[in-house]
């Protein structure tokens, strides 16, 4: 083997190229340099490829690792499934069956999300996007909460929650029993107070085991929070309906709550006085304060890729599952009695969507009553797809009708199978 | 807070209990969270009210 020991290799003439011909290029552990390379690069390419740019075309690549790769400005998966990858549901808070506004605690206005609070008074309210960055990637709602009694006690709280049930944990493709595997979340904020606030993770599986995530907003700013949690051993899942992973941002924790001893970024047992680090701030004692989340995301792997816009019909199916209301204004539902001895009627009521379980029922309006009206509406059975209504009046005779009906406009039914 | 059982067939037992107060329908069904606060009720001595009589 023959070795050329030059410094540098210059075409002849004015020429522009200089080639190489050979089968293969060694250039051992140094670097190539050029302008310019052009023609097809084949064979095995190892090192790294940095400042590729033009149209090149990639063939014959069987594998991209990366932890976080983006094309066109969008990330994608590091793990986890590549469609249905949002844990949460209605997450872009587009869903409100049971109304837009309330001053009561619980499932009151947006679906699938429940406040919590003591001392300070809330309303919770479906509200309208018309600008601004959340609006830009396709958001139209955001869920707010606004402060209208404020209270300064140690014991004052706020909460805003979403159930996961388990199973969905369980079966999402986050090894959850290993700190090297990762969830997600990301969500838009806005808070009229500036500081830092908490996401608490709560594993509903395991008693009172939590994780801690700290973020800070400024004023009156849509922020885009977004960070990631690890599994742990002692994380569990079952495979089952019932409560999993409980998210809750916390707008605020009176220091009852709170203590030094409270950790972020890691799991955690807690006990019932340090959910979390302090709040330097008090949301609960401040005046007319708001805070506003929406676009809420929690996925598998470490990147927090685009939100996951569903369509309302999607969205509507997904909560139905939890709760599911008809408007029933002047709608008849014709009760029968079978031909053995007088007693109630009887109705089947199917379902939209299969329940999380045998739901609960309640009703609005007046009903009608006298003549062949059956009054208030009474279920005497449930199952998760299915409920059987009957008359108040116990005095359907046998084979015989009454219908239960509403005419009030308020009129409508319901199904409860809340986490 | 009150509950009241429906009104049954000869022989049946109930399936479902009213909460009397907010009109509320809750089956027998052990991960219903209503059930689960009827039986912390019925765990501090209560007993729900008997169904209507006939009318």
């Amino acid at each position: 083997m023959s070795i050329l020991n030059v410094n540098q290799i210059q075409p002849v003439g004015s020429g522009q190229t200089v080639t190489i011909s050979a089968t293969n290029i060694s250039a051992g552990s140094a670097t190539v340099t050029a302008g310019t390379f052009t023609g097809n690069l084949t064979g095995n390419v190892t090192g790294n490829a940095t400042g590729l740019s033009g149209s090149p075309t990639l063939s014959g690549i069987t594998s991209v690792s990366t932890s976080n790769l983006t094309v066109n400005g969008n990330a994608y998966p590091s793990a986890g499934p590549l469609s249905n990858r949002n844990l949460i549901i209605n997450g872009a808070m587009q869903v409100a069956q049971r109304g837009t506004s309330s001053t009561s605690t619980g499932y009151q206005t947006v679906d699938r999300f429940t406040v919590s609070r003591n001392g300070v008074s809330v309303t919770q309210s479906q509200e309208t996007l018309s600008s601004g960055d959340p609006y830009d990637e396709g958001f139209r709602y955001f869920l707010r909460y606004t402060n209208t009694a404020t209270n300064s006690s140690a014991q004052s709280f706020v909460e805003i929650s979403q159930y996961i049930e388990s199973q969905n944990v369980a079966q999402s493709g986050w090894n959850y029993k290993s700190s090297s595997s990762y969830i997600t979340t990301s969500f838009w904020v806005r808070s009229s107070l500036a500081g830092t606030y908490y996401v608490h993770y709560n594993n509903d599986d395991v008693d009172k085991f939590v994780y801690n995530k700290a973020f800070t907003l400024s004023s009156n700013t849509w922020t885009k929070v977004t960070h990631s949690i690890p599994g742990d051993s002692s994380c569990v899942f079952n495979n089952d309906n019932g409560r999993g992973l409980r998210v809750v941002i916390v707008p605020h924790y009176g220091t009852d709550y709170t203590d030094s001893s409270s950790q972020t970024d890691a799991w955690f047992t807690r006990t019932t006085s340090n959910y979390s680090p302090d709040f330097a701030q008090n949301w609960s004692n401040s005046a007319s304060a708001t805070f506003d989340i929406t676009g809420l995301q929690l996925e598998v792997g470490t990147v927090a890729t685009p939100f996951e816009h569903r369509s309302y019909g999607d969205e509507l199916a997904r909560c139905q599952r939890y709760y599911q209301k008809m408007i029933v204004e002047d709608i008849k539902f014709t009760c029968s009695r079978w031909d053995q001895s007088q007693g109630v009627g009887e109705c089947n009521v199917y379902l939209r969507e299969t329940m999380r379980l045998a739901p609960t029922f309640a009703f609005t309006g007046t009903w009608d009553t006298g003549g062949g009206w059956g009054g208030d509406p009474v279920m005497t059975l449930a199952r998760p797809d299915v409920v059987v209504l009957t008359t108040t009046v116990s005095t359907v005779a046998a084979s015989g009708v009454k219908v239960l009906r509403s005419e009030t406009t308020d009129a409508s039914i319901s199904f409860t199978a809340e986490l | 807070m009150t509950y009241k059982f429906p009104w049954t067939e000869v022989g049946e037992s109930p399936k479902t209990v009213c909460h009397v107060e907010t009109r509320r329908w809750i089956p027998f069904e052990p991960g219903n969270t209503d059930y689960q606060e009827y039986l912390a009720w019925l765990a501090e001595g209560n007993e729900p009210l008997p169904a209507d009589d006939p009318s």
